[in-house]
């Protein structure tokens, strides 16, 4: 009895064992595998694969479902809209060939490249866009972004709650190669848009006939980026190869791309210096260590965290209190010292880089608006504190990653330092979080917003009032000055590039300075180390992040 | 066979035997004095000096974890970012973190919370975990089927949906914790004891006290309990670095404590992700909890040799 | 014998029953929706309704339990939110065979070593080799896994390049992830097995059997282990479990495209339908375990009578 059960425990586990082994994946990357970079003797001409890591699972590559930036990662990469940002994160030209905007600046008329195709051979026309726009715009979109088509094309949001047919929304195909879109408002960033992966285009007849296996392996998608994908595992990655259809084909320099995922920092840190990886994020402690490394480099993006006020808290709905905590943060230690992995200390929402017009960025334009000032802050909490009649006891929601952790701390530390005030740190998961926000049951959280397209526009809508309401909701702090909202309307409605940059500019400062509805704290960097042999990997600082297109290695010439 | 070898024991001269005393006094003479099975232990757990040595040093961690924090020129919470991530010094024992925080100050700060969770962890296993297996071994049948049908169900339940469900409803804090720990903590103990009293239950000396009357309460205080010692010590040791662990993950998603307080779970856990540049951060604490089970390992076998009974010669 | 176990599995059903049932009900109490939160509260709430309504998260929580009871018993375990568009038992096997594999290198690497080790221990009592086991069991529980793997990786993966510092492409690289999880599991069993040992060793049948002449190596393999065999059997239920379902922090250092990760990651976006596929699984085999071990009790000890055989 005992003997048969203890064969029949070794004959299961070994039957397991086996059919565990069929779990491996990737297979031997043989030459393509890069050698350590300190070790230049190896022929490096034989090096033909880029080998790049991501920390989180790439759950789909369904585009209408993606919202995380692995996700975008790859899918810029396969695919290709209209536009795509080249190397100094301007749209260019991609599988649009040439365009005209009407007068008003509502009408935009897309031509296709010609012989355009899938890379299973299908030719890609314009209804291929209007498919997967309309998509994008339907109920069927998971991701959340329908806002970033419903904003602006006319009648999408109207389509998306199935009160008007497809036929009535403003995206057209006017013939194979001619998109026609209809906008609400005047969008000079709309170009911008078009480089998303929710504007890319989609086969309808190969989406439909896929149905619920649609991006669920390689062989069920086809692409027309500058690569196809080989294999895909959303916990292990993806295997790029070169499109042969793709009809800039001949300027992609590097024929395989293997994008790997490792969840643990100082994990990838050990596969780079084994020479397993070509490029690697450093966590903050890092830094240090390699600043002066000649692969060490950072990279600033149009992401700002920042604190939210709740409006309608008894203790913050004083302006006072919220100017007294704006002005008690020393921002540039939180970046410098707390980060120090290419963050920089935020002078307002806007980040750095963001467009604004010929005569400067819009941070340029508008300055430091939101600057440390501990005897301010002081005095600003005593008139607070006098109007409350008592000391207000607060607490600051957060979600519970370890970076926004230590923002916290910090924050907490220099309130501590700076006020006098001991603020109670309130952690929770990060649907916690904002179920608490969306109920309106928090005093103040920290957030964090990354830009989606160039323009100040995309921070500063996000706490225009609803038109029911007559406030923000509550996730946004339930920010009730109409002056705000007007603003921005107006903006958003204007032709002339410079009054809308101004409407842009005033109502910055009177969200952040007059209101300070919002404290900003820093732009988000990234320190990474790449190895030397690997040139022109384009980091965006919005969007999607990273390019392979353009990118080559060191001694393969190219013509 | 038999008859002719009784009958050469019976041709021993009378003259070879001699006589043991029997003396009406030293047959009544007590060779040891009265001591129940707790003093018994007690005495002879003072004669394993590697376990006494291992009390003291508890002692004097405890003392530490309450005294160090007082007598540290830092408070805990106490930033300095003009020395941050410094290594150990004369001015910080430990060196300091990323805030430029003493780490001598925080880790026995954190010691402190430790220990109680360590304590909470292994007061549920001892009251909870040997009650009810103890129980459901020995009324057995119907009862025993239900009680461990509870214990697959309170497994099989994902743990970390309750515990989120417990951060919604509950305020941060150790009273949380100790609520997260106490619906699975003690499930371990309870299995074990539990398969070690079915072992025990259809033994001779249970069978022997039960023909001489003894009440169910004492056979299991006095007969099975005691038995069970070893794996009740030795679980113990698992259950108490494992709640320790626990509380940092708990506290990481929110449920126990929050910056600027710390467990020794919590040092190690940020200690790991600095591992590479700034070692010390984890090594210090972990010192300190391997110390710390080190010290109750050696006292938990101790005490175990001092309360077996078949230990005692 | 066979009623016994046909009586177990009864209960393993009624038990997996309760346990989907109130899982269910606590999984809807969690906070927000599958979709991803901060987006899509930016939603008109028409849109939003319209969303919820396509996946049927509107309907009252009962009619949701009770159509997913209904596939379930169909042996369809629905499609993940998560993994867009996956069906739940793709997703659950694909992570399953890796968990499984370094689970049960781990478990059988901790049984010899901590068998082992724990057996000497209490024969040669007060030794070196049994200090040397104290030493190794005291670290292996309160030196926690990710740190050990952490170290394993950077000194055997990246310093002395043995054997790949992370991911998942062979069997290689399934070494490092099974050592570092089979440390803690070692301490276990050495711990468990020396204690009992030391308690069975000062027993009248182990003076008998040495008396009886039987050599050392039989007194202590058939007489002793059998008989101190039983917590260690008691925690390998769990420790095979805990083992085989994977571990988050241990998958993610070596990058093995396991199950633990997948768990947390599921709860936490609230991917209903991959949060009670785990859940059925895992309990599952939690109970199917405990049901083994259980028997395994009374084959080893006949001593132990199992209810329902005559006691009951």
């Amino acid at each position: 009895m005992k003997k048969k059960l203890v064969s029949t425990v070794l004959a299961s586990a070994l039957l397991v064992s086996t059919l565990a082994g069929c779990g491996f994946t990737g297979g031997d990357t043989g030459s393509g595998t890069p050698t350590t970079s300190g070790d230049p003797g190896t022929a490096t001409t034989t090096r033909d694969t880029l080998v790049y890591y991501d920390s989180n699972e790439i759950r789909t590559l369904v585009q209408w479902a993606a919202s995380d930036t692995q996700s975008f990662t790859i899918l810029n990469n396969t695919f290709e809209g209209l536009f795509r940002l080249d190397a100094n994160h301007e749209p260019e030209k991609a599988l649009c060939e040439d365009y005209t905007v009407s007068e008003d600046g509502l009408t935009y008329t897309f031509t296709l490249r010609e012989g355009l195709e899938w890379s299973n051979g299908t030719p890609l026309t314009a209804n291929d866009f209007v498919f997967a726009w309309l998509k994008q715009m339907s109920a069927d979109a998971t991701n959340g972004y329908n806002f970033i088509m419903t904003d602006y094309i006319v009648n999408g949001a109207e389509y998306g709650e199935n009160k008007v047919s497809a036929e009535e929304v403003g995206v057209k195909a006017v013939d194979d190669r001619t998109l026609e879109v209809h906008l609400k408002n005047p969008t000079p960033y709309f170009l911008y848009l078009t480089t998303l992966s929710m504007y890319f285009p989609l086969n309808e007849a190969f989406v439909t006939e896929q149905g619920d296996n649609y991006g669920i392996k390689a062989e069920n998608m086809i692409y027309c980026g500058p690569y196809v994908i080989t294999s895909y595992d959303p916990a292990v990655g993806t295997t790029l190869k070169k499109n042969d259809k793709y009809w800039d084909a001949e300027n992609v320099a590097i024929p395989n791309v293997e994008v790997k995922i490792i969840k643990d920092a100082s994990a990838a840190l050990n596969a780079y210096q084994a020479g397993t990886l070509d490029k690697v994020n450093l966590s903050s402690s890092d830094v240090a260590k390699y600043k002066d490394d000649p692969e060490f480099h950072t990279v600033t993006e149009f992401r700002v965290t920042y604190l939210q006020y709740n409006m309608e808290d008894p203790a913050l709905s004083n302006a006072n209190i919220r100017k007294a905590l704006g002005y008690a943060i020393d921002r540039s230690i939180l970046a410098d010292t707390i980060l120090a992995d290419g963050s920089a200390a935020s002078e307002g929402l806007v980040s750095f880089g963001v467009s604004g017009s010929d005569e400067g960025t819009f941070r340029e334009l508008n300055g430091n608006i939101s600057s440390f000032d501990p005897d301010l802050a002081k005095e600003y909490w005593e008139k607070g504190v006098a109007e409350l009649g008592s000391e207000p006891k607060l607490s600051l929601l957060i979600a519970d990653d370890s970076v926004t952790k230590n923002i916290a701390t910090f924050v907490q530390s220099q309130f501590r330092d700076n006020l006098g005030i001991e603020v109670a740190i309130d952690s929770k998961t990060s649907k916690a979080r904002n179920e608490l926000m969306d109920n309106n049951n928090y005093q103040f959280a920290i957030t964090a917003w990354g830009a989606d397209y160039d323009d100040a526009m995309t921070f500063l809508d996000l706490w225009i009032a609803d038109a029911k309401t007559g406030k923000s909701t509550p996730y946004r702090g339930n920010y009730a000055n109409p002056a705000y909202s007007e603003l921005i309307l107006s903006a958003k409605a204007d032709a002339n590039a410079e009054t809308r940059l101004q409407s842009m500019l005033d109502a910055e400062k009177l969200l952040v300075e007059e209101d300070a509805v919002v404290s900003p704290l820093y732009y988000k960097g990234f320190a990474y180390l790449q190895s030397a042999e690997v040139q022109d990997l384009i980091m965006h600082p919005l969007g999607s992040p990273v390019e392979f297109k353009f990118a080559h290695f060191a001694d393969s010439a190219e013509g | 066979m038999n008859q002719e070898k009784n009958m050469d024991y019976q041709n021993i001269p009378r003259e070879l035997f001699t006589k043991v005393q029997v003396d009406q006094g030293e047959r009544e003479r007590i060779g040891r004095p009265s001591l129940t099975a707790w003093q018994d232990g007690w005495i002879r757990l003072k004669q394993n000096k590697a376990a006494v040595v291992s009390l003291f040093v508890i002692i004097a961690i405890v003392a530490l974890a309450i005294l160090g924090p007082v007598f540290s020129p830092y408070n805990f919470a106490q930033t300095d970012y003009s020395a941050t991530y410094q290594g150990p010094s004369l001015a910080h024992l430990f060196g300091t973190d990323m805030y430029g925080r003493d780490q001598f100050t925080r880790i026995w700060y954190g010691t402190r919370i430790s220990l109680l969770i360590g304590f909470v962890a292994a007061c549920l296993d001892l009251f909870v975990g040997v009650t009810y297996g103890a129980v459901s071994a020995l009324l057995g049948g119907k009862v025993d089927a239900i009680m461990q049908r509870i214990i697959e169900i309170l497994v099989g339940i994902p743990h970390l949906i309750i515990v989120i469900l417990l951060m919604m409803v509950l305020p941060a804090g150790v009273g949380t914790i100790i609520v997260a720990l106490a619906i699975t903590g003690w499930v371990n103990m309870a299995r074990l004891v539990r398969a070690r009293i079915l072992q025990l239950k259809n033994q001779e000396f249970v069978m022997a006290a039960e023909v001489l009357g003894t009440s169910q309460k004492n056979i299991i205080l006095r007969h099975l309990i005691p038995n069970t010692v070893g794996i009740i010590v030795i679980n113990a040791m698992f259950t108490i670095p494992s709640a320790i662990f626990t509380e940092a993950f708990l506290s990481f998603i929110g449920i126990g404590l929050s910056e600027p307080q710390a467990s020794l779970g919590v040092l190690i856990n940020n200690g790991y992700s600095v591992l590479q540049s700034y070692p010390y951060l984890l090594i210090c604490p972990a010192i300190v909890i391997i110390l710390i089970m080190v010290c109750f390992s050696i006292l938990g076998d101790g005490l175990r040799d001092a309360l077996d009974p078949r230990m005692s010669k | 014998m066979l009623k016994y176990i046909g009586k177990r599995l009864v209960y393993l059903v009624l038990t997996l029953l309760i346990i989907i049932t109130v899982t269910f009900f606590l999984m809807k109490k969690l906070p927000g929706t599958p979709f991803d939160t901060e987006r899509f509260s930016m939603l008109a709430p028409e849109q939003q309704e319209i969303m919820l309504e396509k996946y049927g998260l509107n309907d009252p929580v009962p009619v949701q339990y009770i159509k997913y009871l209904g596939n379930l018993i169909r042996g369809d375990l629905g499609t993940s939110f998560l993994y867009t568009g996956r069906p739940v038992a793709d997703v659950i096997f694909s992570r399953l065979g890796p968990s499984m594999l370094i689970g049960i290198q781990a478990v059988l690497l901790g049984l010899a070593v901590g068998l082992t080790l724990g057996i000497i221990a209490a024969w040669k009592h007060n030794s070196g080799i049994d200090y040397f086991t104290m030493v190794i069991a005291v670290l292996g529980v309160s030196v926690p896994n990710f740190v050990v793997a952490a170290l394993l990786q950077y000194y055997v993966g990246l310093q002395w390049g043995i054997l790949p510092v992370a991911f998942w492409t062979n069997w290689a690289c399934s070494v490092l992830p099974s050592i570092a999880l089979s440390f803690s599991a070692t301490a276990m069993f050495a711990r468990f097995i020396r204690t009992e040992m030391l308690d069975v060793l000062e027993q009248d049948y182990i003076t008998t059997a040495r008396a009886k002449g039987l050599s050392q190596f039989k007194v202590l393999m058939v007489h002793a282990v059998r008989n101190s065999i039983i917590p260690v059997v008691t925690i390998l239920g769990p420790v095979v479990v805990n083992l085989l379902t994977g571990s988050l922090a241990v998958e993610s250092i070596y990058s093995v495209p396991g199950i633990g990760s997948l768990f947390v990651d599921c709860i936490k976006n609230n991917d209903y339908s991959t949060i009670m596929g785990i859940t059925v699984f895992y309990s599952a085999f939690y109970i199917f375990v405990i049901m083994v071990v259980d028997i395994l009790y009374s084959v080893i000890d006949p001593r132990i009578r199992i209810q329902g055989s005559k006691e009951g």
